[in-house]
């Protein structure tokens, strides 16, 4: 369901790295580097947490034009480049 | 040969674990009995973790698809460390090596490849040992079928036919036996004639061969020998000899060195070394310490083990990639050069991915698009002599080195090589490989890596430049794959349309080019813009921020120099 809510959005990507990393996704600090704190969030990691939010929010990411390095580094980017997608979608 | 310019290396050295080293770091100390002197055995068992995939088998690299190498390696190498160190991977399920079975009764290398007698071992030892199950009956008749004319054991049961026996196929295909069985079994060979040509491969100086008309004896060849040999319920023609032989290519700093003139002592001696004189039942007291302390200094700091003290650990790839990459001085690329010709086996002349270990097709490649044996006109002859009279296999493709069964990078990378190479065998073997390329093609235009794969981007542009190195093709369908594979944004993915990346986007501007189509400067800046990372580094894909190593810096380097307003071309690379 579509929500711009961003406390909302921050719980539902949590939710998505929950389901492959478990306990410590939900450890997380909200900046915290996902890199850096979730051991195993390798390049195809990254990829399959895209693909899941995509999936989450009915989104379409572009791997090229939006720093996707950037706004997947931490579940606060995450939410906020959601945000920006669903009001997009909304306009 | 001489191996003077191994002593320090010249080559480049990447620092990184290599699962080849661990695995025989890790199984030499237990065959010692010294697995309690390996410290911090959890960083190991880290390292070897890392390897699995999603799909419950293990690869050689992080990122690379399961294959029966590195599973059998892996969990092997696993179960030989403490338990508490284990944690909780390594042990999911078989259904990956399942997944490779044919029902011939033959393992492959990775699921839809032909089955080998590597890949054939690994799964057995891996099912039997690892998951207390039992091959395949199949895999009897399979195995039977291995033996050629003189008498020895040879890859696949084509390569019996063709009548080409190693010793390496031998001890794969008689382990696995005697593994499947407990070794009492009945025999699928003529065991007398087996034995004779085990027995032949030993020389007069003790050491042995891989094949018939081999000069140089190795450790490599005469553990594989004697392991067989025992498992056959016999030894060597001259026992002591063999002892004797190995006991010599002992290095005043403790452990063993491979071959005679060889230098180094390295990890897959020690591993051949303490593995043969086990099977010969010789003592290994005098032998240990040193053996123990000179493996255990090859451990590199992510806790996993390379093949030699860290520090000199060169290899071909990053060497290669370095070079391509414009980082070296000129008297540095030249001795990075020499380093790499030097990375030859006895009896091979193909380049290594490290020195010891067979020749790779596509290491060979890296090394000759970087410049060795350039102007030297002998040696890339007898590279071509290698490939087209020594390692095609019989279905016309090329495996990674001898006696893997065939795989569309390999085939691309031989294509490559063998281009414009003259002479009758040449011709032949690029008649081979369009027969191979056509049992890759899954639809018109498109092709998978092995004959029953997926259809990607990589293993289409490689198999349309291969066929025109071969045989001559128009670009019309490389145009259509690109066209499909094409990111909105920049760049070209591998699958589907969505996520490019670096490798897939080098594959698609080189056969371009090599196609004489055209293509947008612009896209592909944006590509590039989007990979590149901090130290003029670039990642893999625009997913990560950081390098992705020395070759995805090579293949990013090499991408803007062909944009440069020099417009070099790029070399003629395959990787996976």
């Amino acid at each position: 369901m579509p929500t711009t809510d961003l406390t909302q959005i921050h719980a539902r990507v949590v939710a998505v790295l929950e389901k492959r990393f478990g306990d410590a996704a939900r450890a997380l600090a909200a900046d915290a580097d996902l890199s850096d704190a979730l051991d195993g969030f390798d390049s195809l990691a990254a990829l399959e947490y895209i693909s899941a939010i995509e999936g989450e929010f009915g989104i379409e990411v572009d791997f090229v034009g939006d720093d996707v390095r950037h706004w997947f580094s931490t579940v606060d980017r995450t939410a906020t480049y959601v945000r920006e997608c669903v009001e997009d979608q909304a306009a | 040969m001489r191996y003077d310019t191994l002593l320090r290396s010249s080559g480049v050295v990447s620092g990184e674990s290599d699962l080849w080293c661990t695995y025989a770091a890790v199984r030499t100390l237990g065959w010692l009995g010294r697995i309690e002197d390996l410290p911090a055995p959890e960083t190991v068992a880290g390292f070897l973790a890392s390897r699995q995939n999603s799909d419950g088998g293990f690869a050689w690299s992080a990122g690379m698809t399961s294959d029966a190498w590195a599973t059998y390696y892996c969990t092997q190498a696993m179960a030989e460390l403490p338990a508490d160190s284990r944690g909780t991977a390594g042990r999911p399920s078989s259904a990956w090596v399942w997944s490779t079975a044919h029902a011939d009764g033959g393992f492959a290398m990775t699921p839809g490849q032909a089955s080998d007698v590597w890949a054939t071992y690994y799964a057995v030892r891996t099912l039997v040992e690892i998951y207390d199950e039992r091959p395949p009956e199949a895999l009897f008749d399979w195995l039977a079928a291995l033996q050629a004319k003189d008498g020895g054991l040879a890859w696949s049961p084509a390569h019996a036919k063709n009548g080409a026996s190693d010793v390496r196929a031998c001890y794969y295909a008689v382990t696995a036996w005697s593994t499947a069985t407990g070794g009492r079994g009945a025999l699928p060979w003529d065991r007398e004639r087996l034995v004779d040509w085990l027995r032949g491969r030993q020389s007069a100086a003790g050491g042995f061969t891989f094949q018939a008309g081999d000069e140089t004896d190795c450790l490599w060849a005469t553990f594989r020998a004697t392991g067989a040999l025992a498992r056959l319920g016999g030894g060597p023609r001259d026992p002591e000899g063999c002892v004797a032989w190995i006991r010599e290519r002992l290095h005043p700093e403790g452990s063993f060195t491979r071959w005679p003139g060889y230098p180094v002592p390295d990890v897959w001696a020690a591993f051949c070394a303490v593995g043969s004189l086990r099977e010969l039942g010789a003592g290994l007291g005098d032998v240990a310490d040193g053996v123990v302390r000179t493996v255990l200094s090859f451990r590199t700091r992510h806790g996993g083990f390379t093949y030699r003290a860290p520090e000199f650990a060169s290899d071909v790839l990053t060497t290669s990639a370095h070079v391509l990459a414009g980082r070296f001085p000129d008297a540095g690329a030249r001795d990075a050069l020499r380093w790499m010709e030097s990375c030859m086996m006895p009896n091979e002349n193909g380049i290594m991915y490290m020195p010891g270990r067979g020749s790779e097709v596509r290491c060979t490649l890296w090394a000759l698009s970087a410049g060795a044996f350039q102007g030297d006109a002998p040696a890339r002859a007898a590279v071509a002599e290698w490939l087209a009279g020594a390692i095609q296999n019989p279905d016309g493709g090329f495996g990674y080195w001898e006696g893997r069964a065939s795989d569309m990078v390999s085939t691309c990378a031989a294509a490559e090589i063998l281009h414009g190479s003259a002479g009758e065998s040449a011709a032949t073997s690029r008649r081979g490989i369009a027969a191979y390329l056509a049992s890759c093609e899954t639809a018109p235009g498109r092709y998978a890596n092995v004959p029953a794969g997926r259809p990607t981007l990589r293993a289409t542009l490689q198999g349309l430049r291969a066929l025109h190195r071969v045989a001559g093709a128009d670009g019309t369908r490389v145009g259509d794959a690109l066209a499909r594979h094409r990111v909105r944004g920049g760049g070209f993915a591998n699958e589907g349309n969505r996520v490019p990346d670096l490798l897939s986007t080098y594959e698609a501007t080189l056969t371009a080019d090599v196609f004489g189509l055209d293509w947008d400067a612009g896209h592909l800046t944006r590509f590039l813009d989007s990979v590149r990372t901090a130290g003029a580094g670039f990642s893999w894909t625009p997913l990560m921020a950081t390098s992705g190593g020395p070759l995805a810096d090579c293949l990013g380097r090499r991408l803007e120099l062909r944009l440069s307003p020099e417009r070099q071309a790029l070399p003629p690379l395959a990787l996976s």
